[in-house]
């Protein structure tokens, strides 16, 4: 069975230090405020399994179906994806962003991406964002990049916690897929159930406290005039417009 | 769900645009902009270079930076380290952002305005020197050693506080991690034990841990937190004795919202019943303890039912927290505590923390109060170095003092000229406008001066009252600091380190590290024949050479040297000795009692609060390490400033919603300079408020700190000085809200 890359944040483990998010920002060079890796502090509040303070590390969810892939306009093309283990091959048709067959990392190819915004727009946990600088989308990649030196992601390797734990979801042996059978879940509500990939594990009313505040309730719709301001971005230096 | 669909888009696209095809337009797009969008992850490219030791606080974790073209990328967590390990924590992971701040101190400066409201002027390196040298020695010739005071803090100030204290001779020296933090702990420890604790008790290994305001998570240190963790991981009970639910009360099992300040007779309660229902180490504490008939008498003062009422803790939760102790000693960790200086009564209550750890015997034992073993070092000592004069010595007012004077002493001796004036001072690395409690006196202090020399690696509020502002290397760029430790095993010989703090990178700016500041004054004030060292890394050497090591060395062992140890630091039986007057662990010190205090623990109520007031309770948050990390953009980022929190019961009947904007005022009518953001929340008691410290900076050259978050310290004005330590009791103050200009009172 192909990869299914997943990430479990404990959050029994986890001690909300926000290592995670500064290391990844100087991993990857991303500008304040952007982020690609967060930690939001909850509560205390009352939740109705009890008292809750708790965190909220959150990331791109890589998710089954993801709402960013599919709105991406840059022209398609086709690309082979390998299986770095089996030497498989596959050959899909692909925008500036997709999910890999492989691995299940939702990713961007920077050189073709034309900065256009809509994947930043569509995505309805906020885990992408416009580089303003470059003029390109950026967002986590499960750090698919180091796993190929072989090093661990880097909110993952500085984590203090232990309390972020990486792999494959499919390989039912591996501590990820352990987690996602105890009980470990992804944030979605009725509204958005789009597959997330990064699964929340702890006590229920943290659980509570962390679901009733961060899981979106509804899928982001583009206006018209967003469009129009984004196609206007995209032909700038090419058509004198008004 | 109407979702956006490529399609859709492009259909949008051909409406707003119909005359050029849209492939066409990205593609020119595309071919304009040709650099490489990717970013580089920090292991393109990069050097790996070991040796760092951390200091975005004091714990040290060792580093590894990740150097790219002569820039550092990223700090990591030295992968040999057998104390951090590869993890470390957001502070030490922005590091970086320290070295490339653009407010750096970049050359010295010569303030041609007035102290708290300075003008800077360039100077050279000869000018700073010369000047310093100058107006030090004339402050020395006409007012002797005692005239100059000295405010020293971190690896890099030990240099120079050696100097000011063994050659110019002045007693007159105050840390800040003594005074306004650690340091009645390690007395309290010392007294008891004969040696002091720092926070080494055994977690990892631990079945009970017992937290006194002690707030893991928001406080982080990394291998400590690990030690916690572990603990907690292998089932360890986690008691948490806080007003606040805190990060630690967040996964306790048994957590209790004390009202402030009465630990002490929380824990007389627990040791009573202990005594009582006999459930203490009777073994443990007749072969190492002493006076225990007095102590027993001391705890009965506080029986259970009493204690509850005092504490405002229900009396079944004091029995039951003093059982579950009693089942798993020895193997409880009953925490020292860190920031110890809290109501002016503190040297009684972690009194109090070391009797109940030797009432468990919960020392020298898995899971308990257990010192590792660390390799020897050497150190380095001025030539013909000397003690301050003790007729000119002020801290003997307060036999049990850390080393030292007292701040209160000198601050006062600053201010009104008795017992002797103090008329210069050396700040080296300490911002004393927010970690003394009461700003103005310190302030007038400084404004007494003769002379204020200030050396940092940024601006702080104090260095605003500088004459001379010399700029260090941060600890990413200098030699100094030697780490070691040790690590506990439960199964095999315990390991032991040593690392040295070496540069990651050449220092940025034109910045001299305190041998070379140190050097030049002292050959300023005459006192060039003392000099020990010419240079930091031999500075450093010279400290490693009793441990067989150097730089050298160290270096090719990637900048840490760890070896088995040959002994063990759990104990082996019940027979142990101690360094204390009595050779025994002291229940009840002869010594106390004989220099007027009470020789078993004993509480002291907290001052009162006043009616419509709320304690103001203060303490940390992981993004930063008091004010030192302030003007760190990426810190910055994460909290940009200091929610207050406020119980929401109080809140609802104060008209307070989450969310609103505050001021505080306090019990003698100080304001604070900026608001804050309410966060109302049932996690504090009624008659309490908590603001994470180190926020509110006013020092206009901090563009990202300045006027961020509210300063708490701004609104700690009382002056509770611990009776037997001289320590500063920060945390009895108290305030009342201002929203829209109206102050509103605590309906208590």
């Amino acid at each position: 069975m192909p990869k299914q890359y997943a990430m479990i944040i404990d959050l029994n483990r986890c001690v909300g230090c926000h290592a995670c998010a500064i290391a990844c920002r100087a991993e990857w060079d991303v500008p304040v405020p952007n982020q690609r890796n967060w930690v939001k502090r909850l509560g205390p509040a009352q939740t109705s399994k009890g008292l809750s303070y708790t965190y909220y590390p959150g990331l791109c969810n890589h998710c089954k179906d993801p709402a960013c892939v599919k709105v991406c306009p840059a022209d398609v093309r086709s690309m082979t994806f390998t299986d770095k283990e089996t030497g498989k091959t596959v050959t899909q048709e692909v925008a500036a962003t997709w999910k890999d067959p492989f691995t299940g990392a939702v990713l961007i190819d920077k050189n073709h991406c034309i900065g256009c915004g809509m994947c930043v727009e569509a995505c309805p946990y906020g885990a992408r964002y416009l580089n303003e600088k470059l003029e390109k989308a950026d967002k986590c990649t499960f750090c698919v990049e180091r796993l190929e030196k072989g090093l661990e992601p880097a909110c993952v390797q500085t984590c203090l916690a232990k309390a972020r734990i990486f792999g494959d979801m499919n390989d039912s042996n591996s501590e990820v897929a352990q987690y996602i059978k105890k009980g470990a879940k992804g944030i979605t509500s009725a509204a958005v159930n789009i597959g997330p990939n990064v699964y929340y594990y702890g006590k229920e009313r943290d659980i509570e406290l962390l679901f009733n505040k961060c899981a979106p309730q509804k899928m982001p719709q583009a206006s018209v005039g967003e469009r129009r301001n984004l196609l206007a971005r995209m032909i700038k230096g090419v058509l004198p417009i008004a | 769900m109407a979702e956006i669909t490529r399609r859709h888009f492009l259909q949008a696209a051909a409406l707003a645009a119909a005359s050029i095809p849209l492939s066409r337009a990205i593609k020119v797009y595309a071919e304009e902009k040709k650099p490489d969008f990717v970013p580089k992850g920090s292991f393109e490219d990069t050097q790996s270079i070991a040796g760092g030791v951390c200091e975005m606080c004091f714990w040290r974790c060792q580093l590894v930076g990740k150097v790219r073209n002569g820039r550092l990328v990223k700090l990591e967590g030295n992968p040999k380290s057998i104390d951090n390990g590869k993890a470390i924590c957001a502070r030490g992971n922005a590091g970086i952002m320290l070295a490339y701040d653009a407010n750096r101190l970049k050359y010295p400066m010569k303030n041609i305005g007035e102290r708290g409201n300075p003008k800077w002027q360039r100077i050279s390196w000869e000018e700073a020197l010369d000047e310093c040298g100058k107006r030090l020695k004339a402050v020395l010739d006409k007012y002797g050693p005692q005239g100059i005071s000295m405010f020293p803090h971190g690896a890099s100030a030990k240099y120079p506080m050696d100097f000011f204290e063994t050659v110019v001779g002045t007693p007159n020296i105050s840390e800040a991690s003594f005074f306004q933090c650690r340091g009645v702990r390690d007395q309290a420890y010392l007294t008891t034990y004969g040696h002091t604790c720092d926070e080494n008790v055994d977690m990892a290994n631990a079945k009970v841990i017992f937290l006194t305001g002690s707030h893991l998570g928001e406080n982080i240190h990394v291998s400590h937190t690990m030690s916690y963790l572990k603990g907690l991981e292998n089932g360890a009970k986690l008691i948490v004795i806080d007003p606040r639910f805190s990060a630690a009360a967040s996964k306790a099992d048994i957590w209790i919202p004390i009202r402030p300040g009465t630990d002490t007779a929380l824990l007389l309660a627990i040791m009573n019943h202990l005594i009582t229902k006999g459930l203490y180490d009777k073994a443990f504490v007749q072969a190492n303890c002493t006076g225990f008939e007095e102590f027993k008498k001391a705890c009965s003062l506080w029986p259970a039912k009493k204690a509850a009422k005092e504490c405002d803790v229900p009396e079944a939760q004091i029995i039951k927290i003093a059982e579950l102790l009693a089942q798993n000693a020895p193997n409880v960790a009953i925490h020292p505590g860190r920031f110890s200086s809290w109501y002016g009564n503190d040297f009684q209550r972690i009194r109090a923390l070391a009797c109940l750890t030797a009432l468990l015997g919960a020392y020298k034992v898995p899971g308990g109060f257990t010192n590792p073993i660390s390799p020897k070092t050497g150190s380095v000592k001025w030539k013909d170095a000397a003690e301050p004069d003790e007729k000119i010595n002020m801290a003997e007012k307060w036999p049990f003092h850390p080393p030292g004077t007292p701040t209160d002493a000198i601050r006062n001796a600053g201010i009104t000229g008795k017992p002797y004036p103090i008329k210069a001072t050396v700040i080296w690395g300490q911002n004393i406008v927010q970690t003394i409690p009461n700003q103005a006196m310190t302030i007038e202090f400084l404004k007494k001066q003769d002379f204020v020399l200030c050396v940092d690696v940024m601006p702080t509020d104090v260095t605003m009252y500088a004459d001379i502002l010399l700029p260090e290397p941060t600890y990413l760029e200098r030699y100094d600091v030697i780490k070691k430790g040790g690590k506990l095993s439960t199964n095999g010989p315990d390991k032991q380190y040593i690392a040295a703090r070496m540069p990651i990178i050449t220092p940025l700016h034109d910045v001299k590290d305190s041998i070379f500041i140190t050097n030049e004054i002292a050959k300023r004030m005459g006192f060039e024949r003392h000099i020990p060292v010419q240079n930091q890394e031999e500075y450093v050497n010279k400290i490693l050479e009793p441990a067989g090591l150097s730089l050298e060395k160290l270096r090719a062992e990637n900048g840490i040297h760890i070896e088995e140890s040959t002994k063990k630091a759990y104990r082996n039986g019940n027979e142990l000795e101690f360094e204390t007057p009595s050779g025994k662990i002291e229940l009840f010190s002869k010594e106390l009692a004989e220099k007027g205090f009470a020789g078993a623990p004993a509480y002291t109520p907290p001052p009162k609060r006043p009616a419509g007031y709320a304690h103001l309770l203060f303490g940390r948050v992981p993004v930063h390490s008091f004010t030192r990390t302030q003007n760190n953009l990426w810190l910055h980022n994460e909290m940009p400033e200091n929610a207050l929190w406020i119980n929401d019961k109080m809140a609802a009947k104060m008209g307070i919603k989450d969310g609103d904007r505050v001021k505080l005022v306090n019990q003698d009518g100080l304001t604070s300079a900026t608001d804050t953001v309410v966060l109302v929340t049932p996690g504090i008691k009624t008659d309490a408020v908590f603001l994470p410290h180190g926020y509110g900076m006013r020092n206009p050259m901090l563009e990202i700190a300045k006027d961020k978050g509210m300063d708490d310290q701004s609104l700690c004005s009382a002056n509770c000085v611990d009776p037997q330590t001289g320590t500063h009791g920060i945390r009895a103050n108290f305030v009342r809200l201002v929203k829209d200009g109206k102050t509103i009172s605590f309906p208590i």
